[in-house]
C-alpha cells in the first residue's frame, strides 16, 4: 500500500515529461499538441512568434497546400484526394489529429480529446459517405443506415453519481424531488419542440452543420442572450436542471451557462436527428481511442501528401497564386511551395500570424476554452458505490469535471481488472486567458490532487490502484459560442476566402467545436478550391 | 437497572440464536444443531447460575466485568467461528466451548442482578419485575432476529452489534454507580477498549464474510482457486461432485449427463457426418465427452477463457473420470482465449458449434448473447451445420430465454427451441440455430442415458407456462437481455 503523499510524488515524477510541455509555455499555447508532449513542437510553434527563419533552400510546386492536420485539414485532404489535383498537407506536430488526438498504452488505446460521434443527420451526405467508406455504416435497411455494431456505443452507456448512488443515464432522477423532475421534463419537452421545429424560411430550426440552420429571426434571437438568461426567461430554476444544462454546455462547448449563447445551448439538444436501422436516435459511435479512430480513417491513403513537423510560417499572395513558406523540423531547413490555392485549416488565432491580409473582422471575437484531459491507468478494478456498473460515460453530479470515459467499454472480451479512464475537465469560471495561464502554472501534484479528490467520492481508495496519470492541457481547446458569436458578423466574415486563393476550414468558423463541423468546413473549402484549380 | 435486565436478556437470547443459526449454516441439519445448541446453552446458563454463589464482594463491579466479558465473547463468537470453520478440524469442540462459555456468563447475569437489587426493591416485586423483563426481552429478541437483524444486518454484524449493546450496559451501569464501585476507572477504560474492538469488528464484518465462502456451499470444498477471471470451487457431497464458478452451480455429477446430452445430441445427432466441431465455454470437457461419441468427428476446438478450469479437468483424476478423459483426446485442441476476441479473427468453418457460456448475468457476459456475436457464429458455421446455445431456464427466466431465440433469429438463423429437466438445475432451455432446414432423421450414438429418438421429440414442445413471450433482441448497444435476466432471477429467488 502506498500513502497519498508518496503516491503524489511518484505521479509527479512520472508526469514530469508530460507536464514539462505546458510548464514551458509561458504565454500563448502552440497549435495542435502532439503525442510526445515535451520539447521540439512547442519550440517549433514558438518560433512563429520570433519569426527568425532563414531563407528557403528548396522550392516545389503543387496545386493546393493545406495548413493544419486536424479534422478539418484531413477532411479537406480526403476530398482533394478524390480529384486529380496535387496537394500537400503541412502539420506542425509529429502526428495529425488535432483535437481528436489519441494515444495508447499496454492496456488500451485512449482518447486525448473528442471521443464520440453522434449518429449524423441524414442530409449530412458527405459525412455519411465517409462513414460508409470507413465501414462505420455497413449497409442500408429500409433506407436507413445500418451502423457497424462494433462501433455503436456498447451498453451500459451512461451513469450519473448522485445522492451517493450511480443512477442510469445522465438526466438526474435518483433522489430528485418530484417538482425538480417535473421541471427537467418540461425543459426536455421544450428542447424536443425545438428539435422538430422549422423556421419561417422552411429550414430546420437547429441542425448540423450549423450553417444550414434556419435564419428565422425568431430563432436567431436566442443567440443574443446567454443560456442562463434563457432558463430564467422560461422560469426554470431547479438546481438539478441547472446543473444538467450547465453540464451539457461544458461538455459540448467548454463554457458555462453565463457565457454560452442560448442558441448554441439549444443547438446541443435540438440539432441531432440521426436515424438508423439498428440503433436508437440518441446512439453514438465511439472507439477506444475516441475520434482518433475517425482521424485514422480520414488519413488513409494520405500518407504521401502529409508532412509532419512542418511549420508553415508565411503565406504570400502573388500573381500566379500563393507561396507558402514552411520550416521542416527534421532537416532544419526552410522551404517554399508554390501553389494555386491554400486551405488554412488552422484556428483563427494561428491564421492571424500567417496572413497579412485584412480579413475584415476582429480576431479577438474568437475565444477558445482551455481544457484539461487526464488519462488514468489503474492496476485493478475501481471500488464501486451502489447502483449501475461501470459504463462508457461516468459523470458525477455537482462536480466541476465532466467525469470520465471508460476506454475499455468497446472491448468485446471479458472486462479486464486494469482500466484506462479518460477524465475531462473544461476550465471554467474566468476569462480564457486567465484560465489558460493558470492551467499552465498548475503543477503535476496540484492537478493530480484535484483529480483524485473528485474521483474518490464515487470510487473510494482509487489512489491505491492508480498506475499512472498523464495530463494534457489544451490551451485553446474549443471555440466558445459566446452570445452573438455564431450569428454575428465576425464569424461569417472570417469564413470568406481571400482573393479566391486563400480558403479557410476550421470548426471555429462554425462556432462549435465538433467533428461534424470540422469535417463540413474541410469538405466545403476543398470543394471551393476544386472550382479554381 | 431494570432496563439493563431487558437489554441483557435480549442479548443473551440473540447469542443463542446466532450460535444456532451459524451451526446449522455451517454444519447443516438445522433441527439437530438448534436443539443441541439451545440445550447446551441453557445448561451452561445453569452452570453460571450455580457459580454465581461464589462471587461474594463487589457485586456491582463483578456484574460490570461479566457484562464486558459477555459482550466480547458473544460479540466476537460469530466472527471467530466463521474464520475458524475452514481452518480447524475440531470445529465442533470450539463451537460448543464458545456456547458453554457464553451461556455460563449469561447465566451469571440474572442471579447477580437480583442480589444487587435485593436491598433496593421488595423481593416479590423484584422477582416479578426481573422475570417480566427477562421474558419480554426474550420475545423481543426472537422476533427481532429473523425479521430485522438477519435480513438487514446479517449474522456477523448482529453478533457484533449485540456485543456492543452488552458492553454499553456495562458502561452505563458503571457510570451510574461510579461511587459504589471499586476500580471504576479501570472498568470504564476496559469498556471503552471493548467498544472500540467491537465497533471495528462491526465495520469489518463485510470483509470477513467475503473471506469465508463456506456459507455458500452445502458440501465440503475439495478445491478452491481464484483465477484471474473467476472463483473456481469444487465440492464433494455424500454422493456427488459439484463445480461452482463464482458461486454458480455448473454441474452436479449426479445429473450432469442430462444437461450435456441435451446440450449436444438434439443438434449434433441430426447432422450428416459432422467432422469439425467448435465448443465455446465448457472447459469441464463434459460437452466434448458427448461429442466424441460420434466417430465421424475429426477435430474439436474448445475455446474457454480460463485455463485454470481446463487444466483442472485435464489433470485431476476424479474429474477426468467424469469427462472420460475427453480433454486428453488427440482430436481436441484447447484454446484459452476470450471467445469473442477469438471468433472475430476466425476463418475456419465448423459443422457444429456448442455455445455453453455462463448465464447473461452481467454486461460482460451479455455481449456473448448479442446479434453481433451470433452473426460472427453465422459466418463460421458451415451451410448444412447447426449450433446450440445454452439459454438459461425458460421457466425461471422465460423472457430471457425467448430473447436468446429472437436474437438468433435476428442474426439470420432458423431456430428451434427445446428444454429438459435437470434435477440440480431445474427446468433448463437450449436453442438450436440452422442456416437451412434440417429434416433428417436422428442418429444418436449408443449408450445415452437421457436422449433417445422417443425422448427427444417432447423436448421441443413447451407447456403454456414457458411459451414464447418476447420478440425483443439483444444487441451490444442495447443489452435488454442482461436487465431482463437480472430481474427475472431476482423475482424468482426473492
Amino acid at each position: 500500500m502506498i500513502t497519498r503523499r508518496n503516491f503524489v510524488t511518484r505521479m509527479a515524477q512520472g508526469m514530469a515529461a508530460s507536464l514539462a510541455w505546458p510548464a514551458l509555455q509561458s504565454c500563448k499555447a502552440p497549435f495542435h499538441p502532439v503525442a510526445h508532449l515535451s520539447g521540439p513542437n512547442f519550440k517549433l510553434g514558438h518560433r512563429l512568434r520570433a519569426m527568425n527563419f532563414k531563407a528557403p533552400t528548396a522550392e516545389e510546386q503543387t496545386d493546393v497546400v493545406i495548413i493544419g492536420g486536424g479534422v478539418a485539414g484531413l477532411s479537406a485532404a480526403r476530398y482533394l484526394k478524390k480529384s486529380t489535383s496535387t496537394f500537400v498537407l503541412l502539420e506542425l506536430g509529429e502526428e495529425t489529429g488535432g483535437n481528436a488526438m489519441g494515444g495508447s498504452n499496454s492496456i488500451s488505446a485512449y482518447p486525448w480529446g473528442a471521443h464520440y460521434l453522434p449518429l449524423p443527420n441524414d442530409h449530412d451526405a458527405e459525412l455519411i459517405t465517409f462513414l460508409r467508406e470507413a465501414n462505420a455504416i455497413t449497409g442500408y435497411e429500409n433506407n436507413l443506415p445500418v451502423y457497424n455494431e462494433y462501433f455503436l456505443c456498447f451498453d451500459p452507456k451512461e451513469r450519473l453519481f448522485i445522492n451517493q448512488y450511480w443512477q442510469d443515464g445522465l438526466v438526474p432522477h435518483e433522489g430528485v424531488p418530484e417538482k425538480d423532475r417535473g421541471e427537467i421534463e418540461s425543459f426536455l419537452a421544450l428542447m424536443h419542440d425545438f428539435k422538430t421545429k422549422k423556421g419561417s424560411d422552411g429550414r430546420e430550426a437547429f441542425t448540423i452543420p450549423v450553417e444550414e440552420s434556419s435564419q428565422d429571426p425568431e430563432l436567431l434571437k436566442w443567440d443574443a442572450i446567454t443560456m442562463e438568461e434563457f432558463l430564467r426567461q422560461h422560469h426554470f430554476s431547479s438546481p438539478y436542471l441547472l446543473w444538467y444544462v450547465a453540464y451539457c454546455c461544458a461538455d459540448d462547448f467548454g463554457s458555462s451557462l453565463n457565457d454560452t449563447s442560448a442558441w448554441a445551448g439549444i443547438h446541443y439538444f435540438a440539432s441531432r436527428k440521426g436515424k438508423s436501422a439498428n440503433a436508437a436516435s440518441d446512439a453514438v459511435l465511439t472507439w477506444p481511442e475516441g475520434n482518433f479512430w475517425l482521424v485514422k480513417q480520414l488519413r488513409q491513403n494520405l500518407e504521401p501528401n502529409i508532412r509532419t513537423g512542418a511549420l508553415a510560417y508565411d503565406v504570400i499572395e502573388n500573381a500566379g497564386g500563393v507561396e507558402i513558406l514552411y520550416f521542416d523540423d527534421k532537416s532544419q531547413t526552410s522551404r517554399k511551395i508554390k501553389a494555386r490555392a491554400v486551405i488554412m485549416a488552422t484556428p483563427q488565432f494561428v491564421s492571424q500570424r500567417l496572413l497579412k491580409a485584412d480579413r475584415g473582422f476582429d480576431y479577438k471575437t474568437f475565444q477558445y476554452a482551455p481544457w484539461m484531459v487526464a488519462n488514468i491507468t489503474t492496476t485493478a478494478g475501481l471500488v464501486e458505490r451502489k447502483g449501475e456498473p461501470l459504463s462508457w460515460d461516468n459523470v458525477f453530479y455537482g462536480s466541476q469535471s465532466l467525469g470520465y470515459v471508460n476506454a475499455l467499454n468497446q472491448r468485446v472480451g471479458m472486462s479486464s481488472p486494469e482500466k484506462v479512464i479518460t477524465y475531462y475537465q473544461p476550465l471554467l469560471g474566468a476569462d480564457p486567458v486567465t484560465l489558460r495561464t493558470r492551467a499552465y502554472k498548475t503543477t503535476a501534484e496540484e492537478w493530480t490532487t484535484a483529480i483524485l479528490n473528485d474521483l474518490t467520492k464515487p470510487h473510494p481508495e482509487i489512489e491505491e490502484t492508480i498506475k499512472d496519470v498523464n495530463i494534457w492541457i489544451w490551451g485553446h481547446g474549443m471555440i466558445k459560442p459566446v452570445p452573438n458569436f455564431i450569428w454575428g458578423d465576425h464569424r461569417s466574415r472570417a469564413a470568406n476566402p481571400v482573393d479566391n486563393r486563400i480558403f479557410f476550414a476550421h470548426s471555429d468558423l462554425s462556432g462549435i467545436s465538433i467533428f461534424e463541423e470540422a469535417f463540413y468546413q474541410g469538405h466545403k473549402a476543398a470543394r471551393a478550391v476544386l472550382n479554381i484549380v | 437497572m431494570l432496563i439493563s435486565v431487558f437489554v441483557v436478556a435480549t442479548c443473551g437470547l440473540i447469542y443463542e440464536l446466532v450460535a444456532g443459526t451459524l451451526a446449522s449454516y455451517l454444519l447443516g441439519d438445522s433441527v439437530t444443531q438448534f436443539s443441541t445448541i439451545i440445550g447446551t446453552y441453557l445448561f451452561a446458563m445453569g452452570i453460571g447460575s450455580y457459580l454465581s454463589r461464589f462471587l461474594k464482594n463487589n457485586l456491582l463491579s463483578w456484574f460490570i466485568t461479566i457484562e464486558l466479558m459477555v459482550g466480547m465473547v458473544g460479540g466476537f463468537s460469530a466472527g471467530v467461528l466463521f474464520i475458524l470453520f475452514e481452518q480447524v478440524i475440531y470445529f465442533r469442540v470450539i463451537l460448543y466451548s464458545l456456547v458453554i462459555l457464553t451461556g455460563t456468563l449469561v447465566g451469571l447475569e440474572l442471579p447477580l442482578l437480583m442480589r444487587i437489587l435485593k436491598d433496593r426493591i421488595e423481593f416479590s416485586d423484584l422477582v416479578s419485575r426481573i422475570f417480566t423483563f427477562d421474558y419480554i426481552g426474550a420475545l423481543f429478541a426472537s422476533l427481532l432476529f429473523p425479521l430485522i437483524l438477519i435480513p438487514y444486518l446479517g449474522l456477523l454484524r448482529t453478533s457484533f452489534f449485540f456485543g456492543f449493546l452488552n458492553v454499553s450496559v456495562a458502561w452505563v451501569v458503571a457510570h451510574r454507580f461510579q461511587h459504589d464501585i471499586k476500580g471504576y476507572k479501570k472498568l470504564k477504560w476496559s469498556a471503552v477498549v471493548c467498544l472500540a474492538l467491537l465497533g471495528t469488528g462491526f465495520a469489518l464484518s463485510e470483509k470477513l464474510t467475503a473471506l469465508s465462502e463456506t456459507l455458500t456451499y452445502p458440501d465440503k470444498i475439495v478445491y478452491a482457486k481464484s483465477s484471474p477471471y473467476q472463483r473456481i470451487v469444487l465440492t464433494r457431497g455424500t454422493n456427488d461432485w459439484r463445480l461452482f464458478l463464482n458461486g454458480n452451480l455448473q454441474f452436479s455429477s449426479l445429473d450432469e449427463y442430462r444437461y450435456h446430452e441435451a446440450l449436444i445430441h438434439p443438434g449434433l445427432g441430426r447432422l450428416d457426418h459432422p467432422e469439425n466441431v467448435l465448443v465455446l465455454g465448457g472447459g469441464d470437457g463434459m460437452a466434448v465427452r458427448e461429442i466424441l461419441k460420434y466417430p465421424s468427428i475429426k477435430k474439436i476446438t474448445l475455446v474457454d477463457l480460463d485455463n485454470a478450469v481446463t487444466d483442472l479437468f485435464r489433470s485431476n483424476a476424479s474429474l477426468r473420470n467424469l469427462n472420460q478423459q475427453s480433454l486428453l483426446s488427440p482430436k481436441i485442441q484447447v484454446i484459452n482465449q476470450d471467445a469473442f476476441v477469438w471468433i472475430r479473427d476466425q476463418q475456419e468453418t465448423f459443422d457444429f458449434i456448442t455455445v455453453d457460456f455462463p448465464d447473461p448475468s452481467n454486461y460482460s457476459l451479455g455481449k456473448l448473447y448479442t446479434t453481433t456475436f451470433y452473426r460472427e457464429l453465422y459466418r463460421i458455421l458451415s451451410p448444412a451445420g447447426c449450433l446450440v446455445i445454452q439459454s438459461t431456464s425458460p421457466f425461471v427466466a422465460r423472457k430471457s430465454f425467448w430473447i436468446v431465440d429472437a436474437t438468433l433469429k435476428k442474426s439470420g438463423f432458423l431456430t428451434q427451441a427445446y428444454h429438459c429437466y435437470v434435477p440440480s438445475f431445474g427446468e433448463w432451455g437450449f436453442v438450436l440455430g440452422f442456416k437451412q432446414k434440417l429434416d433428417v432423421p436422428y442418429h444418436f450414438p449408443a449408450g445415452l442415458k437421457f436422449i433417445s429418438e422417443s425422448t427427444v421429440q417432447p423436448l421441443y414442445s413447451f407447456p403454456p407456462d414457458m411459451t414464447v413471450t418476447e420478440s425483443a433482441y439483444n444487441t451490444l448497444n442495447n443489452q435488454v437481455l442482461v436487465n431482463t435476466f437480472e430481474k427475472e432471477w431476482a423475482d424468482y429467488t426473492r
